[in-house]
C-alpha cells in the first residue's frame, strides 16, 4: 500500500513549524516608541525621560539671555553684584543643580560684558581666613586689610525646578518647569523672574515592559 | 544463524536511505555548532570582564555591598552607573530585539532588573543623597522610586511603598515645604497595618534600616517561560536600635516588603510574548514528532514494497521529506529559547525601616536588636553599634542592614 503523502503533508507541516514565529504578535509597538520632545502645551500620547544636558544648555541660555535684558542689569550706573542660591530640585530626577547655575553664570560673564559682577561666596571661608592672614601680618598685603571689601549682594538669583510625571502601560510623560529669578537683596522684590518648560515622553521596547 | 529479529519500527529505520540516515545524523550534530560571537565587554570601574548586559546588574550589586561596608563613595559611583541606563527609556535596541525573538533567550537583553529591583536603585542613592546633604536629590530619587513601581496590573499596588511616600514627605518638611500630602498618602498605603509617625523635621539622626532576605526569581512553566518569584520567611520580622543603656529605643518596624512588592506587580509585556514562543516551541516539537513518524512509517511501507518486489510508490521520498522536516522540527524547537529572564539583584534584602529621631551632636553607642515574629530579640542577630552624630545643619544618616554583603 502507497502512502497518501507526497507534498502536500510536509508543506502543511512547514507551515504548521513556521507559523508561530510571530512571537510579538499581539503586542502594540514591540520595537518601542523613540522619545519625542514636544511643546509644553501639545497633548502627546504619555509619558517621558529626564533632565538632560541638552534642556540644561537650552533653558540657561534662555535665562542669561533674559536676565540681561532687565533694566536693572542693561542700565544700572554700576554693575549690580549677584549671589547665586542653591537650585531647589522638585522633581524626581536627581541631577547636578550647581550645573544650572554655573552655566548661566558663565553666561552672563561672557555675554554681559562687565555689566554684572558675581560675588563668591563659595570662597567665603577661604577669603577670611587669608584676610585674617593679612591682618595679622603673616603674610603681604597690597592694600589696608583692616578696611572691609567683601562685596554685598545687590541681587540673589536662583531656580527651581518642578515636575511632573505620568506612567501608563501606554508609555511616561515627564514635564519640567524650570524658573528662576532675582531677587532685590535690599527690598526682597522679585526684580526677574523666567521659566522655560519641556515635556518629553516615551514608550520602551516591549522586552523591558 | 539467523539475525535476531528487529522490531519492526527500527526495521523502518534501518531500511531508510543512506542519504537520509547522513542527513539525520547531520542535523543532529549541528544545533551545538551555533556559537553565538564573543559579547562586547564593559569597561566598568573594577569590574572587568562584565558583559555589557550585566553592567547595571553587577553595579547594583556592588552598590548594595559598598554601602553595608562602609564604601559610601563607592556605593554612589556604581549607582550612578546603573541608574544612567535605568532612567532611560531603552528603544531601538537590538539586544532587546534579539530577546523578543524566538532564537535567543530573554536574558540576552541588557539587564534593567524588575520593578522592585530599580526601586531599590533609586532608594539606596536617595540615602546616599540625603547623607551628602542633598534632601531634594533624595526626594527625586524617593519619587523615581515610586514612579518606577508604577503602573501594576492591579491599581492598588501601583505605587505602593510607604517608605518612599512617607520620606518624600519628610523630605519636603525638611525643605520647608508642606510634606502633610505625601504623609497622609503614606498612611493610607499603610492602613491598618501600623501607624505611621509623625514627620519630625527637627530630627537630626535619620536611620535606615533593612533585613531579611529578598524575593528570589525562578522560572516555571514547562519551558521555563514563566518568571515566577520565591520568598522567603526569615526570622527577622522586626528590629530596634536601643542607645544609651536602654533609655532610648528606637522602634525600626518594617514598613515595605520586597516580597510582596514582587509579586504584586502583575505580567509584563514579555510575559506574553515568552508565552508565545513556549507555545511555538510546544508546536514545533509535536509537529517535528508528527513527521518523524509519519517518515518511519513512509520507509516501513517502502521497505514490505522492495521486499514484495514492487517500486517504492513514493514512499521513500516522502520518507526522507518528512525526515528532514522531523528533523528541522526538532532543531527549530530545541533552538526555541522561552525561559524567562531571572538574572536578579541577589543581594537585596525583604524588609525596608526607617525612624527619625532628634540626638546631642557626639558620638553615641548602643546596640542594634532584630526581632522575630514575637517581638523577642535574635540573639545571634544582635550587634554593637556606635554612631556619631555631626553637629551643625547637616542630617546624620545611618544605614544600618543584617546581610553582610
Amino acid at each position: 500500500m502507497s502512502l497518501p503523502f507526497r507534498s502536500g503533508p510536509p508543506f502543511l507541516l512547514s507551515a504548521a513549524l513556521l507559523g508561530g514565529c510571530a512571537t510579538s504578535e499581539g503586542v502594540r509597538n514591540p520595537s518601542g516608541v523613540p522619545v519625542t520632545e514636544m511643546r509644553p502645551d501639545e497633548r502627546g500620547f504619555v509619558a517621558g525621560t529626564g533632565i538632560e544636558a541638552q534642556d540644561m544648555v537650552a533653558v540657561t541660555d534662555r535665562m542669561a539671555r533674559s536676565i540681561l535684558g532687565i533694566p536693572q542689569i542693561s542700565r544700572a550706573a554700576t554693575p549690580p553684584s549677584v549671589v547665586l542660591e542653591p537650585v531647589v530640585n522638585n522633581t524626581r530626577f536627581p541631577v547636578n543643580k550647581d550645573i544650572f547655575l554655573t552655566r548661566l553664570r558663565t553666561q552672563l560673564n561672557s555675554k554681559a560684558f562687565g555689566r554684572v559682577s558675581f560675588l563668591d561666596r563659595d570662597l567665603m571661608k577661604t577669603l577670611q581666613r587669608e584676610r585674617e592672614l593679612k591682618r595679622s601680618g603673616q603674610v603681604t598685603a597690597s592694600a589696608d586689610p583692616n578696611v572691609v571689601e567683601f562685596g554685598g549682594a545687590d541681587y540673589f538669583l536662583t531656580g527651581k525646578l518642578d515636575g511632573m510625571s505620568t506612567r501608563t502601560a501606554a508609555g511616561t510623560s515627564d514635564y519640567v518647569l524650570y524658573s528662576f529669578r532675582l531677587t532685590d537683596a535690599r527690598t526682597s522684590r522679585i526684580v526677574w523672574e523666567d521659566s522655560a518648560e519641556i515635556k518629553k515622553q516615551g514608550l520602551e521596547d516591549a522586552a523591558y515592559r | 544463524m539467523r539475525p535476531t529479529a528487529r522490531p519492526r519500527a527500527f526495521r523502518g529505520v534501518a531500511a531508510l536511505s543512506r542519504p537520509l540516515f547522513a542527513l539525520l545524523t547531520a542535523a543532529a550534530g549541528l544545533p551545538g555548532c551555533a556559537t553565538a560571537p564573543d559579547e562586547p565587554r564593559a569597561a566598568v570601574r573594577g569590574e572587568a570582564g562584565v558583559p555589557e548586559r550585566d553592567r547595571v546588574l553587577h553595579a547594583c550589586r556592588a552598590a548594595a555591598t559598598a554601602l553595608r561596608t562602609g564604601d559610601y563613595s563607592g556605593a554612589k559611583a556604581r549607582l550612578d552607573d546603573a541608574l544612567a541606563r535605568l532612567g532611560g527609556l531603552i528603544v531601538d535596541d537590538a539586544a532587546a530585539a534579539r530577546a523578543r525573538s524566538l532564537f535567543a533567550a530573554e536574558d540576552t537583553k541588557v539587564f534593567v532588573g524588575e520593578p522592585y529591583e530599580r526601586v531599590m536603585a533609586y532608594y539606596y542613592r536617595g540615602i546616599l543623597y540625603w547623607r551628602d546633604g542633598e534632601p531634594d536629590n533624595a526626594r527625586a530619587c524617593f519619587r523615581s522610586g515610586q514612579f518606577n513601581d508604577a503602573g501594576a496590573q492591579d491599581e492598588r499596588f501601583s505605587s505602593d511603598y510607604v517608605l518612599l511616600e512617607y520620606l518624600e514627605g519628610l523630605a519636603t518638611a525638611k525643605l520647608q515645604g508642606d510634606g502633610t500630602d505625601a504623609l497622609a498618602r503614606a498612611r493610607v498605603l499603610a492602613g491598618e497595618r501600623f501607624r505611621l509617625p509623625d514627620h519630625a523635621p527637627g530630627a537630626n539622626v535619620l536611620i535606615f534600616a533593612e533585613y531579611g532576605y529578598g524575593p528570589r526569581k525562578v522560572a516555571a512553566g514547562r519551558f521555563g517561560e514563566q518568571l515566577r518569584f520565591q520568598i522567603q520567611d526569615p526570622p527577622s520580622r522586626s528590629a530596634r536600635l536601643v542607645l544609651h543603656e536602654g533609655r532610648t529605643v528606637v522602634p525600626l518596624p518594617a514598613y515595605d516588603d520586597l516580597g510582596f512588592q514582587a509579586t504584586t506587580r502583575g505580567g509584563r509585556v514579555m510575559d506574553h510574548i515568552l508565552g508565545r514562543k513556549a507555545v511555538f516551541k510546544a508546536a514545533t516539537n509535536a509537529a517535528a514528532d508528527v513527521a518523524l513518524a509519519g517518515s518511519v512509517i513512509a520507509a516501513d511501507q517502502s521497505h514490505r514494497r522492495e521486499l514484495r518486489g514492487k517500486e517504492g510508490g513514493g514512499s521513500e521520498s516522502a520518507a526522507v521529506g518528512l525526515g528532514v522536516l522531523g528533523i528541522l522540527g526538532k532543531v527549530v524547537s530545541s533552538a526555541t529559547r522561552a525561559e524567562a529572564d531571572t538574572r536578579q539583584w541577589d543581594n537585596l534584602p525583604q524588609r525596608l525601616s526607617f525612624a527619625a529621631l532628634r540626638l546631642p551632636p557626639g558620638e553615641h553607642s548602643g546596640r542594634l536588636e532584630f526581632l522575630d515574629r514575637e517581638g523577642r530579640a535574635l540573639a545571634a542577630r544582635t550587634r554593637p553599634v556606635s554612631l556619631s552624630v555631626a553637629p551643625g545643619d547637616r542630617d546624620t544618616v545611618l544605614f544600618f542592614s543584617e546581610l553582610s554583603r
